[in-house]
């Protein structure tokens, strides 16, 4: 079942378009990361997704619910870009803050307390119900935003740059607590992130924006994901070849060999920032390669 | 001992703590809810708009309390539609406003007859309350009141995360427009009672102290509201006591509180 939809999505400010007919889903159950380069649109298009901008063509569906008619979110679980720091000059604990987004008004007191002991448990923040939000790490606040909305039990999480400002060991506490819910809860999840290694061992899914245009990328391994999104093309490009399937280390696709070596964009690539581009690119120099599109 | 209990039997004393309590108290919800909206020099814009108000009012003749409120309400909204505007200077559409309260009641203030009447307005006339005018405050702050304890859990979403309080189905639009509208009826009252020059201090300084101590936001809310209601009766009873203007001495105490919850914070973090 599809999580959420969209189809020939159209949108852009007065100085340009950011997306041009762009159409892809995230099934029940996906960890789907959004990628791609600074200034490129991935905050843009969480906000499309949410419905808080509305595109200039096209759909979005969340839960088979049109998104700009949408009137409860509920089922959304959303923690914006660097919400825990901004959150941390706000005067409350940690337990006031999960206990006020609880949405469902009808439950009784107990019931209540078993929600915020259960959000606090999640995210193992249960010995800081009554400290300070301002009093925690970068990488605490950030779990109490997470805890906030997940009081709610989402179908679906989407978050944007969870791990931006916050030191590896949290981002790998983080990490694994999004993992679980995937796979135990079986919650959707959509992240935007600029740290596709870290996550490349969770994820499922790459959308990948460029150039208005947005790749979708399943792959098996982690290493596959980190490959495939190094290339960065679609394969309806005629001299790139789409290597999804190919594992670095023994990809013997002659094109993809050659791109990876020759091609400009490399270098473009690189000084953007995706490292494991060139560091991926170990693979052996044979000439086929199994699934993908045709290595002509 | 006898002096302070000689106050109570003066009615104008009496009148004058009753409506000093409900003022302080509204001044201290409020001033929570504009101190967490980066607003915090909102009651200095929105109380020079309504002496802006006050002055037409008594050029024209008309009720000056009315002025106020009607000057504080076009204040307030047009505050309101000039901060969504300015992104990224949100807090100039305070300055801007402020500014023009301030050039329109200069300028009105050249032709009111009475001078006594107009700066009266500046720093209240606590002691002046009349019987109707404590019946009307006492109704309007009920409301007030009520309506705060009610939309509790909405103004503290709002305060912590506009866009997140949207997606967990809090009426942003019209609790801010609420808000916006119990802020300039707050402030066009207090003008009466405690004076335009006084209203900012009463409505962020005892938020201030109740930061440095507070360990939760309701702690911190019920905290404001003590530390202005006991800033009130404390300037109340001072000034009686020795002859001062009340509103002045009000604001002084309330410094003081400040100050002292500020040690008092700083020794409980380092303990």
């Amino acid at each position: 079942m599809n999580v959420v939809e969209v189809k020939g999505l159209t949108f852009g400010y007065e100085d340009g378009l950011l997306f041009e007919d762009v159409s892809f889903d995230v099934n029940s159950g996906d960890f789907a990361a959004i990628v791609g380069d600074n200034g490129v649109g991935k905050s843009t298009m969480i906000k499309l997704l949410l419905g808080l901008i509305k595109p200039n063509k096209g759909t979005v569906k969340i839960l088979d619910k049109d998104v700009t008619s949408m009137k409860d979110f509920t089922s959304v679980g959303y923690v914006p870009q660097n919400s825990g720091a901004l959150a941390s000059n706000f005067p409350a604990s940690v337990e006031e803050i999960i206990r006020y987004s609880i949405c469902n008004k009808k439950l009784s007191k107990s019931e209540r307390e078993a929600l915020i002991n259960e959000a606090l448990d999640t995210v193992s923040l249960t010995s800081s119900r009554h400290k300070l939000i301002r009093e925690l790490s970068g990488g605490q606040q950030q779990r109490v935003m997470l805890a906030r909305v997940l009081i709610n039990k989402p179908s679906i999480l989407i978050l944007d740059e969870p791990t931006v400002g916050i030191d590896g060991e949290s981002v790998d506490r983080l990490l694994e607590i999004l993992h679980t819910l995937n796979i135990d809860r079986k919650v959707t999840i959509l992240m935007v992130t600029h740290d596709l290694k870290s996550v490349s061992s969770y994820i499922n899914k790459v959308l990948c924006i460029s150039d208005h245009s947005l790749a979708e990328e399943s792959a098996s391994t982690s290493a596959t994901i980190v490959h495939a999104h190094s290339h960065k093309h679609s394969n309806t490009h005629p001299d790139h070849i789409h290597c999804a399937a190919c594992d670095p280390t023994d990809c013997k696709d002659e094109h993809c060999h050659n791109h990876c070596h020759n091609h400009e964009h490399n270098h473009e690539h690189h000084n953007h920032g995706h490292h494991e581009h060139d560091h991926e690119h170990g693979h052996g120099k044979d000439n086929t390669c199994e699934g993908g599109a045709s290595n002509e | 001992m006898s002096d302070l209990l000689a106050m109570f039997s003066y009615s104008y004393m009496v009148r004058a703590l009753i409506s000093g309590i409900i003022v302080s108290v509204l001044m201290a919800l409020i001033g929570n809810i504009v101190v967490h909206k980066r607003l915090s020099m909102i009651g200095d814009s929105l109380s020079h708009t309504s002496l802006a108000g006050i002055s037409i009012g008594l050029v024209a003749g008309l009720n000056p309390i009315l002025g106020a409120v009607i000057a504080c309400l076009v204040g307030a909204f047009a505050i309101e539609g000039i901060r969504t505007r300015l992104k990224n200077h949100s807090e100039l559409a305070v300055a801007i406003i402020l500014s023009l309260g301030v050039g329109i009641s200069g300028v009105m203030s050249g032709f009111v007859k009475s001078a006594t009447d107009f700066s009266s307005y500046l720093f209240g006339s606590i002691i002046a309350t009349t019987i109707p005018e404590l019946i009307a405050i006492s109704v309007i702050g009920a409301v007030i009141i009520v309506t705060y304890i009610l939309l509790y859990r909405s103004i503290f979403l709002i305060s912590f995360d506009e866009q997140s309080a949207r997606m967990l189905g809090v009426n942003v639009g019209l609790i801010n427009t609420l808000i916006t509208f119990l802020t300039a009826i707050t402030i066009a009252i207090s003008t009466r009672i405690v004076g335009t020059l006084i209203i900012s201090s009463l409505m962020v300084v005892p938020v201030a102290a109740a930061l440095e101590v507070a360990r939760s936001y309701k702690k911190q809310v019920v905290l404001s509201v003590v530390f202005s209601v006991v800033s009130t009766l404390t300037g109340l009873v001072l000034s009686f006591e020795f002859g001062l203007k009340p509103g002045g001495v009000i604001c002084l105490v309330s410094v003081f509180i400040f100050f002292m919850a500020l040690i008092w914070g700083r020794f409980c973090r380092k303990r």
